[in-house]
């Protein structure tokens, strides 16, 4: 796509995503909250499983870091949500950075498993009542209330909703960066061919473990926003179960595209939802989810928001190919002929791009 | 070409400068020996042949150089430097780069992005300079983006800058891998059998891109392959690898015609 009508793209889905909520019922807007806080966790997944191939199944392990945070110190010490956030990000990013280490010596399947085995090691052991009671508040649920913000209170579901959509955007500006940027392509290399990026100089070992901390640290944000948009915190919201569910519907929207990550996330709050208004029991949901995902790896397997980028790309490109060539590539073509032929390629050129004039 | 110390008085020969210089390398895998007090050296501007049989451990020897691979005993000196434990991306760092035999491309990245890359790994910028798009950010962005559109004009692939790697056809493939390792301005390539894959009419246009990258990016090369004709064809000295032991080595003439090497090789062919 090109950088303008990106931009103008943009700019119309920036609009809708502000305008359109404050027309819905207090409900719907909560539940587009929850949906944004949702697609945080699948950016964290677009960052790990997209860019460095790997698949995790303890997303949510890490988004309880961040949960538990906030709900033991909020809660259970009377702390500022401003100053047990941070706190809970750069935890989860820690424990992030913590299971790469062994991640580094494995990959593929191994490493999936890891995953899974550190997802469990949360739900059974360091959550279960019993273990850490002030930090997992044992039986009993932190009840966390909705923080100001510049002074603003954040008590109404719409401001709510424009704080979170605030800091799901720039979630998603700094993984749109990460990805065009040197870290995209050197995740992305590593992902490709490890020992050919090693050979290249590249770090493997530190480009890892900044990898999963930092996607676990985007988690971590999401856990401790949906603390605050839930206004508790329990367990039985952080489990493998849900990991299993958000690494799902990362596939199935396309885990290379960040804008996967709104699509993921609205998909996981507003498919329940619809499913309820059909008279179906929500708890379906999982099912229709894997049904998708089966179909998706036959249909479009680059995942369907990809699909459908590359589609709009395809198009896109058909037009401009028509267009004539940009300036700076004409200059090009005109240096690397022979001073002798240039009369003829300073001919041939008019025909070449003359079509759309 | 540097090869006239031979040629000087015994008493006056003098010791030529050596980039790359491997001493009595062994490599046991279990109870083999892959590789057997293998010694090689490789002089500045210099292109080396390593040949050998199937098995006869070439591979193995490039993983040492490069440091895939650490040998059981014997050292790797580069440009007077020995290497010992160094990692590869260490290693990479001091100027030495390899090809691959199986190519190892970004087939996810397209060509442009896989020459940016290797100019990306040589640069100190973290994650958070991307993040925020630092001004250094975009400065070495545009950097190494010149720089890798460079290397693609001279490999004759600026009209596949765009391509994914995985989607370009292998000719191709092979001359994008070599220009992934050029990019970092390496001072020694190791190239593991760029002619893997290749036909007669593509070999010999290899040969000639070596000798004029040689020219152009004034880089030393050692070089393993199976392809005589090309290994004649750009080499300045040979070596002459066989059940993980050095059988020989000399100047391509010279091997040609070695008694040991026709048995050893070139084998049934001959006898």
């Amino acid at each position: 796509m090109s950088p303008g009508l990106r931009r103008g793209f943009l700019a119309v889905v920036a609009l809708v995503a502000i305008v359109w909520p404050a027309l819905l019922s207090d409900f719907s807007r909560s539940l587009a909250t929850d949906g944004l806080i949702f697609g945080l966790i699948v950016l964290s997944l677009v960052l790990l499983t997209g860019f460095v191939g790997q698949t995790s199944f303890c997303q949510y392990s890490f988004a309880a870091v961040g949960a538990f945070t906030v709900g033991s110190l909020v809660a259970g010490h009377h702390w500022s949500f401003w100053l047990a956030m941070p706190l809970g990000v750069t935890a989860a990013a820690v424990v992030g950075a913590l299971v790469a280490i062994p991640a580094l010596r494995l990959t593929g399947l191994f490493l999936t498993i890891l995953t899974v085995a550190v997802a469990l090691f949360f739900d059974r052991f360091v959550l279960a009542p019993g273990t850490w009671d002030s930090y997992s508040g044992g039986l009993s649920p932190w009840v966390v209330g909705r923080p100001a913000f510049l002074g603003v209170n954040l008590d109404t579901s719409y401001r709510f909703y424009l704080f979170v959509l605030g800091a799901f955007a720039l979630c998603s500006l700094l993984v749109w960066n990460f990805r065009r940027g040197k870290t995209g392509r050197v995740l992305r290399a590593i992902r490709d061919a490890e020992i050919a990026a090693s050979t290249l100089g590249i770090n493997l070992t530190a480009w890892k473990l900044a990898a999963f901390a930092t996607s676990a640290g985007l988690a971590g944000l999401a856990g401790s926003l949906l603390a605050v948009s839930v206004g508790s915190v329990s367990t039985g919201g952080y489990d493998f179960i849900h990991s299993l569910g958000v690494a799902a519907v990362a596939t199935v929207m396309g885990v290379s595209s960040v804008a996967s990550a709104a699509a993921g996330g609205l998909f996981l709050v507003y498919g329940p939802e619809i499913l309820r208004r059909l008279h179906v029991s929500p708890q379906w949901f999982n099912l229709v989810t894997g049904a998708l995902l089966i179909v998706q790896l036959i249909v479009t397997p680059d995942g369907m928001v990809t699909d459908v980028q590359h589609k709009l790309q395809h198009l896109l490109q058909h037009r401009a190919a028509r267009r004539p060539a940009r300036a700076g590539e004409v200059d090009l073509a005109v240096a690397e002929t022979p001073a002798g032929a240039r009369g003829e390629a300073a001919a041939t050129r008019p025909v070449r791009t003359g079509g759309a004039q | 070409m540097t090869r006239t110390t031979a040629s000087m008085p015994q008493g006056r020969l003098i010791k030529p400068p050596s980039l790359l210089e491997v001493e009595h390398i062994t490599v046991r895998f279990g109870g083999v020996r892959a590789l057997d007090d293998a010694s090689l050296r490789v002089n500045t501007g210099e292109i080396v042949g390593l040949i050998g049989p199937n098995g006869a451990g070439k591979t193995t020897f490039f993983n040492c150089v490069s440091g895939v691979l650490k040998p059981d005993s014997g050292r790797v000196v580069f440009d007077g430097h020995e290497l010992g434990d160094l990692p590869p991306h260490r290693r990479s760092r001091l100027g030495l780069a390899r090809t691959f035999q199986n190519l190892q491309l970004f087939s996810g990245l397209t060509a442009l992005e896989n020459l940016m890359v290797a100019v990306d790994a040589r640069s100190q910028r973290g994650m958070l300079a991307d993040a925020f798009r630092t001004p250094l950010a975009r400065l070495e962005e545009r950097k190494a983006e010149e720089r890798a559109r460079a290397v693609l004009h001279f490999l004759h692939l600026s009209d596949r800058a765009d391509t994914l790697a995985g989607d370009l056809p292998v000719g191709l493939q092979r001359r994008l891998d070599l220009g992934r390792a050029l990019v970092g301005r390496p001072r020694v390539l190791l190239l593991d059998e760029p002619a893997a894959g290749l036909d007669t009419r593509e070999t010999a246009e290899l040969a000639e891109l070596l000798l004029r990258v040689r020219d152009r990016f004034n880089v030393t090369m050692l070089l393993v392959d199976h392809d005589m004709a090309l290994v004649m064809r750009v080499c300045d000295h040979i070596y002459v690898l066989d059940f993980g032991e050095m059988l020989t080595q000399g100047p391509p003439a010279q091997i040609r015609q070695d008694e040991t090497v026709i048995r050893a090789y070139l084998g049934e062919a001959v006898v």
